[in-house]
């Protein structure tokens, strides 16, 4: 008896603690080319198997964030050979993708501008191991997500209370610094426009100063004979 | 070039215009901060017009192309994104610079005896700028366009007798899609724009009829030197140009600002669910409208009843219209009337309030002072017959007062 | 003061006010700053006009050699253009030599090719020509006609342009006499490393149409 409530009590605290959405918590990396390039390279490798940025193309890389034409062939380009002109979409077919998956995993390009790159953060981070789910895997943020933790490898596998039931190749802080690169990158693709809006909008905003200044002058000069 | 000039004069009245309307039309030497307004809105019109045509370039109305049209523009087309973000910006600031422009209006009383015609204008210029909005903010087809489109031809489907039939055709289809986007872009690109430019030779027209007030309101042409010209007036040109081009040179920082560091406005100029594509299954999590229209949505939300909702929606668009005859006090700027400088002040901070409440999520504990602030709009109105009679007023100088 | 001076001073222009060259400087400085600052705008919207990632990403074809067995082509729209490959037999190699002394240009001396195709072939592999199908004279599409004497008695096999009735041999190389110009353009191609397919990149730049 005594046992079966104990059992039942677990459960509800297991279904709060599962129930609890934790706070979003923001990337603990800058918005910057190297971040953003190392977070391509993360997704590339983890996530462009299944997640198309479709409005990203290849060759958009090398002019952005400074990726030599080799590069984004060797690191970037998924499947190989796909054309650098085109968009960053995988091979999985959107059919084979729901068989697999339950829903197609969703084309990620605006993700960071739909949710905000602290979401995609938190996200990244709360997944647990969760037995009746049949991916194995459940999701702290977004409950019954149809993802699996595929960073797994690197970040590790926690249980529903949170605690760390198998180490993956990086430390959590290691860890962390990847999946806010991949983070950074989704926000730069949601907008790429940033980067060059941060290179000439000092450019443009000292011109229009300087012409207010200037036009203002020019005011005060003909005003003088007004009393 | 003076011979050139001559020329054209004989053919065309180049100088008599010119003349006319900047070297020897005279304005108010007195004219402060609120006066920047007309002119700017004249610029934001003119930004719109030629970043618009460039997006149509691009930009393909139906329900599957759409969205990725716009995103096309974002991604694809050279400079995609700053022609983009300039239309986004400029339709945001559009309504900056004109609720301020209203707002000189009603605090200088500029819609009084003989400027009732330029005010009705004024409004009817604001009306359609409205509508302009709502047809622009339908086009990109993300999810709050879709869902904005539903709901403003929702409320047009409940006007009596003839709703169901004008939603009809506002929609061309049972609901939004293909045959919604194509005329939408009729209507955005082409209907609307020329009746804008129409309505603003006109306001312009009637403004050179009957001259500029000024913040004190009182009739510069009432004092004449011997010339023939007033008194208390400097030429337009140079004076007032040289002046606009430094309102112009502050209002292109802001514009610059807003387009290099925060286009999106944190969700205010460009919606965060409108990046997602529409969707006739899923209604976003949270509607809101642009902010522009926020306060009429608080109105209507505050109202228990549809019919009745939508007719105080109407009534409060309608309002500004009638306020050259509800003003019954002789004295135009609320300088001399404390009691209107009062009023206008609560009437604004009410706007704000409806405009805030607006855009939260409809929550049942925001009805009650939604509530309160509906019955303040209206107040200002049906008050100002009344206390405009009654107020007190400071004694009106003869002439400008010196600054 | 009086009035009516401070009044003359403003309009009328023989009386200069006491900063004209102040005046006349910071306008022109306003002037000047304005029109470069529209120039540096008017260039980017002008721009946003070019043609846009996508449609340069389509600029270049693929066309899979494979299944067009000797003798017969395959035409593929390629930048809005029909574009034909043709399978040559070594028969059909034998008639360019044969017809060379009733060409306008038989050695190709007009760039209507690249350079690497300055041939009698007009192509990289003698079998495959990879040709712009499109008529000098007037942008029709002339029509493939391989088979011995089918627009002649004497004709050995090329292209019919069914407009204006140009002729050319199975090179694309015209016929004098004919109203067409120029040979057809040679676009810029490569064939795939296992030579199972032709990649179509640019037109020649030197090459016209029509």
């Amino acid at each position: 008896m005594i046992a079966r409530l104990a059992a039942l009590l677990l459960a509800v605290i297991a279904v709060h603690a599962a129930a609890q959405t934790p706070p979003l918590v923001a990337p603990p990396v800058a918005f910057n080319r190297a971040t953003i390039r190392r977070g391509a390279q993360w997704f590339a490798q983890y996530c462009l198997s299944c997640h198309s940025v479709k409005w990203i193309r290849y060759d958009r890389l090398t002019r952005d964030l400074g990726f030599s034409k080799d590069a984004v062939r060797q690191q970037l380009m998924f499947p190989s050979g796909a054309h650098l002109a085109r968009g960053m979409v995988p091979t999985l077919s959107a059919k084979d993708a729901t068989a697999w998956f339950g829903v197609a995993p969703p084309d990620l390009t605006l993700e960071a501008r739909l949710r905000g790159g602290a979401w995609i953060y938190t996200y990244l981070r709360s997944f647990y191991f969760d037995p009746t789910r049949p991916s194995g895997w459940n999701n702290r943020l977004f409950p019954n997500a149809a993802m699996p933790n595929v960073l797994a490898p690197i970040s590790g596998v926690e249980n529903a209370k949170g605690r760390l039931i198998q180490r993956g190749r990086l430390t959590p802080k290691q860890a962390d610094q990847v999946i806010g690169a991949i983070t950074v990158w989704l926000e730069y693709t949601s907008d790429p426009s940033k980067l060059e809006r941060e290179r000439l909008g000092p450019y443009a905003l000292g011109f229009v100063v300087l012409f207010a200044v200037v036009a203002y002058l020019m005011k005060r000069a003909y005003w003088r004979d007004v009393s | 070039m003076g011979r050139l000039t001559a020329w054209v004069d004989r053919r065309f009245p180049f100088s008599v215009l010119v003349r006319t309307s900047m070297t020897e039309y005279y304005a108010p030497k007195n004219f402060n901060f609120w006066y920047f307004f007309g002119s700017l809105a004249l610029l934001v019109f003119a930004t719109q017009i030629i970043s618009g045509i460039l997006l149509l370039a691009h930009y393909q109305p139906s329900a599957k192309a759409a969205f990725n049209s716009v995103q096309s523009i974002m991604y694809d087309v050279k400079w995609g994104w700053l022609v983009r973000y300039i239309h986004t910006t400029g339709a945001s600031l559009f309504f900056v610079v004109i609720y301020l422009h209203m707002l000189r209006g009603y605090l200088y009383g500029s819609f009084k005896r003989p400027r009732e015609l330029l005010w009705l204008i004024g409004v009817a210029l604001y009306v359609c700028l409205m509508g302009e909005a709502y047809f622009g903010y339908v086009l990109p087809f993300g999810n709050m366009s879709y869902w904005g489109g539903q709901v403003i031809t929702s409320i047009i489907a409940a006007i009596p007798y003839v709703g169901g039939w004008l939603a009809s055709v506002l929609r061309g289809s049972f609901g939004v899609g293909t045959p919604t986007l194509t005329r939408f872009v009729a209507f955005h690109a082409v209907l609307l724009p020329a009746l804008l430019a129409v309505l603003i030779l006109t306001h312009l027209l009637a403004l050179h009829e009957v001259g500029s007030n000024n913040p004190d309101g009182v009739e510069i042409r009432e004092h004449l030197d011997a010339r023939g010209q007033p008194v208390d007036g400097i030429p337009f040109h140079p004076y007032y140009t040289v002046k606009d081009m430094f309102g112009v040179g502050v209002f292109l920082v802001v514009f610059c600002a807003i387009v290099f560091y925060a286009p999106t406005f944190h969700g205010l100029f460009i919606e965060t669910y409108n990046f997602s594509p529409a969707n006739p299954l899923k209604t976003p999590p949270e509607i809101t409208p642009a902010w522009y229209l926020a306060p009429y949505y608080a109105m209507l939300r505050a109202v228990p009843n549809k019919a009745v909702g939508i007719g105080i929606l109407f009534a409060a668009i309608i309002a500004p219209f009638l306020l050259p005859w509800l003003d019954h006090n002789p004295v135009k700027s609320s300088r001399y009337r404390p009691v209107y400088r009062w009023m206008v002040i609560v009437f604004v901070l009410t706007l704000v309030a409806l405009g805030w409440i607006g855009m939260q999520p409809a929550i049942p504990a925001l009805l009650p002072p939604a509530r309160i602030l509906l019955a303040l709009y209206f107040l200002f109105f049906l008050s100002l017959p009344i206390v405009s009679r009654l107020e007190p007023t400071r004694p009106v100088p003869e002439r400008i007062s010196a600054s | 003061m009086d009035r009516l001076s401070s009044r003359d001073a403003m309009t009328a222009q023989p009386l200069l006010p006491a900063n004209a060259g102040r005046r006349r400087f910071l306008t022109l400085a306003t002037a000047l700053l304005g029109a470069v600052g529209t120039a540096y705008v008017i260039v980017p919207l002008v721009e946003s006009l070019e043609p846009d990632a996508s449609v340069k990403a389509a600029a270049a074809t693929t066309v899979a050699l494979s299944p067009i067995e000797p003798g017969m082509q395959v035409t593929v729209p390629w930048q809005s253009k029909p574009l034909i490959v043709v399978h040559r037999t070594p028969e059909m190699l034998a008639t360019l030599q044969a017809v060379e002394t009733l060409l306008r240009d038989p050695n190709c001396e007009v760039p209507q090719q690249p350079p690497e195709c300055k041939n009698r072939f007009r192509s990289l592999k003698p079998q495959w020509l990879v040709m712009v199908r499109v008529c000098t004279h007037l942008c029709c599409t002339p029509l493939y006609e391989p088979r011995k004497g089918s627009v002649g008695p004497r004709w050995l096999g090329g292209f019919h342009c069914p407009c204006h009735g140009s002729l050319y041999d199975l090179s694309g190389r015209v016929f004098k006499g004919v109203p067409a110009p120029r040979n057809m353009a040679i676009p810029l191609y490569h064939f795939s490393e296992d030579e199972k397919q032709v990649a179509v990149t640019a037109m020649y730049p030197e090459s016209k149409l029509c």
